[in-house]
């Protein structure tokens, strides 16, 4: 269940008939599709030919002509319909000739990158910047009125606006995992952009085509308007040209003259805005959902007079199409005063729901349809909505989710303190100021930080003046929901602290919402575990750790061992005369120093810096840092994505080349990014296969397959990526990481974007690989716990330096670098308390 | 730096027409006299006349040097000479210019004006019927043509009606500065606007909207609300100023828009700016005439962006250098 509300969804160009958006575009199809049928036959019904004198002039209306006739009298109503083909030929081949220049640009700009990306940008800025309708009619002056000059005309100034969205998608599609792993397995540019770009591309070119198609209708009849369209076959705009110049609108002929052929035009543009409908919209259109009243019951005594916050029975649900989705089921929780209660569970458990339900700002679609809510005395569910809003920031306060976007970012920080200060008491502008000021104080940052703006600020700063917000007001509870998720180790660790000083210093009770169980088991008071929407299990970290009767919180505790317990994976020595497989000599590398980044204004950035690195059979190196250490870069460096500036990179003693048959792996971070959600497995298992011309790929697939404990049957291989569930999809990831016998497979965190309790799962299987079929293993990895457990020996990276190396107990255990120190620290601080039958380590 | 940029930016803007301008009669079909000259003229010339016109146009110069002459000549305001007028093509044209940019300023205030008002009104009720009803009638008027709406106008208003006049931009034998010019001036003023305004506002209503829904969706408005900020000040201050960002680009980039709409939809007016200007010059075949109002056409485009690219940092502190 998580996992599906986890997965990307898979973007289609036609929403879905049952939606507001699908049904708006397919009114757009139809609407076109009639004038489409009725402009190809009208012409072969009608019995006249459009440029037939036929009638008197400024006939009206009658059963022959039943829009009448112009000034020398031609059938009005098949002049439409002629004028129509061609209107609507124009706009239809303009915008298939335009996207697919437009595409071409986009897609060489952002696979090629560099140079040629930064040229074909300048160009498509001057190409917009220039007014397109006068050099569409000095252009169209100067090569004749005819249709083909018309087309390119139009093409001409046109294909420079679509190029812009198409290659940021480009761009973002070439940055994706699955196409880095493409890349990793060996494939060719083209292999990649025939394959996987393109595909992916298409339901974001169909968008642009029917703008394009919408523009150009417009343009064409601006053009003939002026005079400048083809003077015998008369598009919409060519009919409405006449009319003007005979100043139609003087007699009553109007009506049947002019109002036709523009309403014709404004439908077909219309009908292609319609069909456009919703693409890139994506927001949901409606307001914020207010609690509801309903299943509310009368108030009982609350059974735990001195709670703080008391939650009974809650349950929210969320209204899906169709049907409705359980998110909370009955939930009870009780928090003291100044109590710090870690609210723990999984993605998809509910317990942000949860987390925002109290605060009374649940999604649209969500509705709490039954229990209760009290904030000391009052119920917090029978609030209105300005009475639930004075009271946000006063009594109850959050510290959200992602703090790197909570502060708006057009608003300095002084002023964003100032209103949180105002909104609730009501001082002197000096003393709100004042105020701030000790607010950021509080939080160790310098007064002189006011007039930042957040983006001035580093992601541990603007954590921390988030932080000073929430506390602005002295609010008797805080919802802190995931506040350190995405901050690097060591920043987290500041937080942990600086959050544990404050509820010290001022009391406050805290509701911590987390996925993370030794980042909270340390700090709370107490532990609420949260599984499918029901807290399973509540109680002191200590005796949970312990005396869990649950199974998920005893796989919790399971999954996070302490760094002190006793190694979990334990391998014989590796003779130093063994060979090593990978053997990177002082390679160093830096990124932006070429002409580019100058015209980018981009400082150079050293990577990697004299890295040395072995890895002999059979053995898991780990390899440990913080973000932006370099580490990451290292193993692109080791796989031959990237050439190093200097040193060396050897694979079982010979130079490993960008275009060789690699026998390395890379298995990567995200398993929701790593496979391209529309792919079926057995595909995804077979692709490094293909791109290496193997043919025979059904047995190898199947071993794979089995070797990674998947199901092999036909039914399995024909499932798309998207419907798998996490911990599937990186073991696909990994079945189609060996299913070439590498020697050596680079693991790019492989279990930090997974569910705590299938992590270890992921490293068993690791070892199982390991063992079964002699790989070894580059471990990279920002926490030190799991590489300490799972590895042979550690590497420190700090900076794109190696700051510390070794065997891994003794990294860990006896740190030597200050980095190394400071890492153990803060994990130290946040591990799972000890249990029982591990006897801990003293730390030194 | 940045500044920098931009300016390099617009000079290649201002390069690429001029050379585009350079071009086209000499790549274009023919010989480049014929965009030169009348027909009748060309037809009676002999070839020692023909030479000798050459000569006189620098025609028989080398190309790099007839580029430079031609550069050189733009920027010192000579446009060369319109056939159709027999007047030198910048005058022609700066005379007319005043009438354009009082159509286009109009329309320009107007439609920014009350389609940020209706798009924001459109973000605050959605999913109502306000807004529903509101993207119905946009969608269909945005896709439109401006001349039809402004034929439309004529119909009804003038010919119908007989309130507004229909043509031209000043009433005739009137004194310039009077109040009975002034008044007859914005007479005939409220069609045309009023008609590219119409068009306009449809574009920047949905910019307004579509910007304020995804502002309000952003996790600072999550976080403002969790501060116990009032919804319409979670509304106006912290979305609305966020979603100014995307209205003021798309306000400038309607700019480009608003000179097409405004040669159009002049020539239906007969309105004495520089759109009938063109119509003449497309009729006349007067070349000269149509290659300089593009030239000014690009110089007021890229001066319009200019503008806009400096007004950036005021409403966006991450675009400031510090």
């Amino acid at each position: 269940m998580s996992d599906a509300a986890a997965s990307a969804p898979i973007r289609r160009f036609l929403a879905p008939p049952d939606t507001v958006a699908g049904r708006v575009q397919r009114a757009g199809l139809v609407v076109i599709g009639v004038m489409g049928t009725a402009v190809l036959i009208g012409p072969f019904l009608s019995p006249y030919e459009a440029t037939e004198h036929i009638c008197t002039p400024f006939q009206t209306p009658n059963t022959a002509h039943p829009l009448g006739c112009n000034d020398v009298g031609q059938d009005l109503l098949t002049g439409i319909l002629v004028g129509g083909r061609i209107s609507l030929s124009i706009g239809i081949v303009t915008a298939l000739l335009t996207t697919i220049v437009a595409t071409l640009v986009a897609v060489v700009a952002a696979y090629r990158g560099g140079l040629v990306d930064q040229i074909a940008m300048r160009v498509v800025d001057v190409v917009m910047s220039l007014p397109f309708l006068p050099l569409v009619i000095v252009l169209g002056a100067f090569f004749g009125a005819s249709l083909p000059v018309q087309v390119l005309v139009i093409t001409l100034v046109m294909w420079a606006h679509p190029v812009r969205e198409l290659r940021s998608q480009a761009l973002s599609l070439r940055a994706a995992e699955y196409v880095e792993a493409a890349r990793a397995m060996g494939a060719s540019g083209w292999r990649v952009t025939t394959r996987h770009i393109l595909p992916e591309l298409t339901p974001l070119i169909a968008p642009q085509f029917i703008r394009v198609a919408h523009n150009a209708i417009l343009i064409e009849s601006s053009l003939s308007f002026l005079g400048l369209g083809d003077p015998i076959r008369k598009s919409w705009g060519a009919i409405l040209f006449h009319a003007n110049a005979r100043t139609a609108f003087l007699t009553d002929a109007w009506v049947w003259w002019v109002l036709p052929p523009g309403l014709a035009i404004a439908l077909s543009v219309v009908a292609f805005a319609l069909i456009g409908y919703g693409v890139g919209d994506g927001e949901d259109a409606s307001k914020r959902a207010q609690p509801t009243a309903d299943g509310m019951e009368p108030a009982e005594a609350p059974d735990a007079p001195e709670a703080k916050l008391a939650i009974r029975e809650l349950t929210i649900d969320y209204d899906t199409s169709p049907g409705h989705f359980r998110a909370v089921q009955g939930a009870s929780l009780n928090l003291a005063e100044g109590e710090t209660l870690g609210l723990v569970g999984e993605s998809g458990s509910g317990k942000s729901t949860l987390a925002m339900a109290v605060l009374g700002l649940l999604a649209p679609s969500a509705r709490v349809t039954g229990g209760r809510i009290m904030l000391g005395d009052s119920s917090l569910l029978t609030l209105t909505p300005n009475a639930f809003s004075r009271l946000r920031g006063k009594r109850i306060a959050l510290i959200p989710q992602s703090a790197m976007n909570a502060l708006n970012p057009v608003m300095t920080i002084g002023r964003q303190l100032i209103e949180a200060v105002r909104l609730h008491q009501n001082p002197s502008p000096a003393a709100a100021r004042q105020r701030a000021v000790e607010l950021l104080e509080m939080v160790d940052l310098p007064p002189g930080r006011m007039g930042a703006y957040p983006h001035e600020l580093s992601g541990g700063m603007r954590q921390r003046t988030v932080i000073a917000i929430a506390l602005a007001n002295q609010p008797d509870v805080l919802i802190a929901d995931e506040p350190t998720t995405g901050l690097d180790v060591l920043v987290q660790a500041g937080i942990m602290e600086l959050l544990s000083d404050l509820q010290r210093r001022l009391g406050v009770t805290i509701l911590f919402v987390t996925h993370d169980l030794p980042l909270i088991a340390h700090a709370a008071d107490r532990l609420a575990i949260m599984q499918d929407g029901e807290i399973v299990e509540t109680g002191e970290p200590e005796a949970l750790a312990n005396f869990a009767d649950h199974p998920h919180t005893r796989a919790l505790f399971a999954s996070t061992p302490s760094i002190h317990a006793p190694k979990m994976w334990t391998r014989p020595t590796i003779a130093p005369s063994v060979p090593p497989l990978l053997d990177l000599v002082d390679v160093s590398l830096t990124f932006n120093k070429g002409l580019t980044a100058k015209l980018r204004n981009a400082r150079p950035v050293i990577a990697v810096s004299g890295l040395s690195l072995q890895i002999r059979p059979g053995e898991v190196v780990g390899l440990v840092g913080g973000s932006g250490s370099g580490k990451t870069t290292a193993a692109r460096v080791a796989l031959g994505r990237y050439t190093p500036d200097a040193g060396q990179v050897l694979f079982m003693g010979r130079e490993v080349s960008a275009d060789r048959r690699r026998p390395i792996h890379m298995v990567f971070q995200d398993p929701y990014q790593s496979l391209r959600p529309r792919m079926r497995v057995g595909d995804i298992v077979a692709e490094p296969l293909r791109i290496h011309g193997i043919r025979d790929t059904a047995n190898r697939i199947r071993d794979a397959l089995a070797a990674v404990r998947l199901p092999s049957d036909e039914s399995f291989l024909s499932r798309r990526a998207a419907s798998l569930s996490g911990g599937q999809r990186q073991r696909v990831a990994f079945a189609r990481a060996i299913v070439t016998d590498p020697k050596l497979i680079l693991a790019d965190e492989p279990t930090s974007m997974l569910d705590q309790s299938i992590r270890m799962d992921v490293l068993k299987l690791m070892e199982s690989l390991r063992l079964e079929r002699h790989v070894a293993f580059l471990f990279i990895t920002h926490d030190i716990v799991m590489a300490r457990h799972f590895c042979d020996r550690l590497m420190v990276m700090q900076s794109g330096v190696v700051v510390e190396e070794g065997e891994a107990d003794q990294v860990a255990l006896q740190p030597k670098h200050p980095y190394t120190q400071a890492l153990i620290a803060a994990v130290e601080n946040m591990s799972a308390p000890p249990q029982v039958e591990l006897k801990p380590e003293a730390a030194e | 730096m940045v500044y920098f940029r931009i300016v390099s930016q617009y000079l290649a803007v201002f390069a690429v027409a001029l050379t585009l301008n350079f071009a086209l009669p000499r790549i274009a079909p023919g010989d480049p006299l014929n965009y030169m000259l009348t027909e009748d003229v060309l037809a009676n010339m002999t070839a020692a006349q023909e030479a000798e016109v050459l000569r006189e146009f620098g025609l028989d110069k080398p190309l790099l040097v007839q580029f430079t002459a031609y550069v050189t000549g733009v920027f010192r305001g000579d446009l060369g000479t319109s056939v159709r007028f027999g007047e030198p093509v910048s005058e022609i044209v700066l005379a007319r210019l005043p009438w354009t940019l009082l159509l286009m300023g109009w329309a320009l205030a107007l439609s920014a004006a009350i389609g940020t008002a209706l798009g924001i009104l459109a973000a605050w009720w959605r999913g109502g019927r306000f807004d529903l009803s509101s993207l119905v009638v946009v969608l269909f008027i945005g896709s439109a043509p401006v001349f039809w709406v402004a034929m439309l106008l004529i119909t009804l208003l003038s010919a119908e009606l007989g309130w507004l006049p229909s043509f031209g931009a000043a009433p005739l034998g009137a004194i310039p500065g009077s109040g009975e010019y002034i008044l007859g001036v914005a007479e005939r003023l409220i069609m045309p606007v009023t008609a590219l305004a119409i068009v306009q506002t449809a574009s920047i209503l949905l910019t307004a909207r579509s910007a304020m829904s995804i502002a309000l969706g952003q996790d600072y408005i999550t976080f403002a609300r969790a501060k116990g900020v009032p919804e319409h000040q979670v509304f106006f201050r912290h979305a609305f100023r966020n979603a100014l960002l995307p209205i003021y680009t798309n306000v400038m980039i309607g700019i480009g828009n608003l000179v097409g709409g405004a040669l159009v939809i002049e020539t239906v007016f007969s309105y004495p700016g520089i759109g009938t200007l063109i119509l003449e010059g497309v009729e006349a075949r007067d070349y000269n005439l149509l290659q300089g109002v593009f030239v000014l056409a690009t110089l007021g485009v890229v001066l319009a962006n200019l503008i806009a690219d400096l007004g950036y940092p005021l409403l966006d502190p991450r675009v400031r250098r510090t």
